[in-house]
């Protein structure tokens, strides 16, 4: 990491003198004592209290409220005023923003912490939002959308047609509600998290575990016959083979929706990290020469981000489709180049 | 739009196109994922049960290729 700083360094002080970069970089981590590793993570992980941001010393902050449970002390719930910088509260104090207490009893965490603040204004968001476009269809029935109602009917639309129809087929209607749901949360809390101030709530792998499970749920009590016998009866496969075929196709199962808990987390997290990077940079070099580079640089991560939202949700909703549309599936396509193409047993697509 | 379901051409549109690629990164990214799942997996139970030569995590991180490239050679020869 020091050494691609100082390469970097280099390369951004061509004109300056050779020794001078090296007391800069020192300066800079030491003397200042601005950890960027530490900022990003701490951006990027959730907290007791929202952190607007700091003028100097005076710090901008929203205290939210903690609620804990003990075994044998039952719930406390305060202000997480009273656990900042340190402090200790009910026997309660923060360590690296997890509640631990003090006699070393297990703690149950229930507070509102800024992820779940967000996701509840994200919840109220997107009500208000949809239950306004909503409203325009109870009114206006099939006449021209008005307003909002004009702005996300062609989203829908496009989730509907593009999305539900061709990747689960007739049976697409009802899982309409999860598919809309899902998207529009995810585009949604994306966008949040790169407003300023913003919460990485999509990018907290316990948010997307929740979504992928709610897929898997969904895919599973949605299946069918075919899918289970393509689990444990692989239409073309000998009966010798199935010990190995049987796990393999329940590693698939499993898989599918962690590949979707990984990729949301991973991506969203990953552009947090790049851009906050780049920012940092400006700290770290303590020189303003660097910052219309390492800005430019951030500007286009930032915008590449705000694509990234809506392609996450795009790619997490379509696979979820895919996965239910391969669990409704009836079978009357032959699956060819896996066998079965000898008419003698009906093969099914997964 | 209410219009039944009728069958498209795969590459009429550029919806059809983005649709491809999502689902193939999709692939990709199921493939990187049930090796290292099933790689994990074999490492904690080699761990758990102390054993001297790391049989799971061999044995479970074959398994994961195999599934893996079975998983991808299904999933792009039933094409779309």
């Amino acid at each position: 990491m020091k050494r691609l700083l100082f390469a970097l360094l280099c390369l951004f002080s061509l004109t300056a003198r050779a020794s001078e970069p090296v007391a800069t970089t020192a300066d800079a981590t030491e003397a200042e004592g601005f950890q960027p590793g530490e900022m990003i993570l701490h951006h990027i992980g959730d907290s007791h209290e929202w952190h607007w941001f700091s003028l100097g010393e005076d710090h901008y902050t929203t205290y939210l409220p903690v609620l804990a449970y003990r075994a044998g002390h039952g719930v406390s719930a305060f202000s997480s005023r009273e656990l900042a910088e340190g402090k200790t509260y009910d026997g309660l104090k923060l360590e690296h923003e997890h509640l631990v207490s003090e006699d070393g009893a297990k703690v149950y965490d229930f507070s509102i912490t800024k992820n779940v603040a967000s996701l509840i204004l994200s919840a109220a968001v997107l009500l208000l939002v949809f239950t306004a476009v909503a409203r325009g269809y109870a009114k206006r029935g099939t006449e021209a959308p008005r307003g909002i109602q004009s702005f996300f009917e062609p989203i829908i639309v496009f989730v509907r047609d593009e999305v539900a129809k061709k990747s689960i087929g007739p049976k697409y209607e009802r899982y309409m509600p999860y598919l809309l749901t899902v998207f529009f949360f995810i585009w949604f809390n994306n966008l949040m998290g790169l407003m300023p101030g913003g919460a990485n709530l999509t990018g907290n792998i316990a948010v997307t575990m929740t979504l992928a499970i709610i897929t898997l749920l969904i895919t599973l009590f949605s299946s069918n016959k075919n899918y289970w016998a393509h689990i444990f009866a692989t239409p073309g496969v000998p009966k010798a083979l199935l010990p190995i075929m049987i796990p393999v196709e329940l590693i698939g199962v499993f898989v599918k929706p962690f590949s979707l808990m990984v990729r949301l987390f991973a991506n969203i997290t990953a552009g947090h990290i790049v851009t906050l990077s780049f920012i940092a940079l400006i700290f770290i070099f303590r020189n303003i020469g660097v910052a219309p580079v390492t800005l430019a640089f951030g500007l286009f991560i930032f915008f590449l981000e705000l694509l990234v939202a809506i392609l996450q949700a795009y790619i997490f909703t379509l696979l979820t489709a895919m996965y239910i549309g391969g669990a409704v599936e009836e079978h009357h396509d032959a699956d060819y180049q896996m066998g079965g193409g000898d008419g003698a047993t009906p093969a099914q697509v997964h | 739009m209410a219009s039944p379901l009728k069958p498209t051409d795969p590459h009429d549109n550029n919806s059809d196109r983005l649709r491809t690629v999502a689902r193939y990164s999709g692939i990709g990214a199921q493939m990187a994922a049930t090796i290292g799942l099933s790689t994990w997996a074999g490492y904690w139970l080699d761990k758990h049960y102390a054993t001297q030569t790391p049989w799971f995590t061999l044995g479970l991180m074959l398994l994961g290729t195999f599934a893996a490239l079975y998983n991808v050679i299904r999933a792009v020869s039933k094409g779309e």
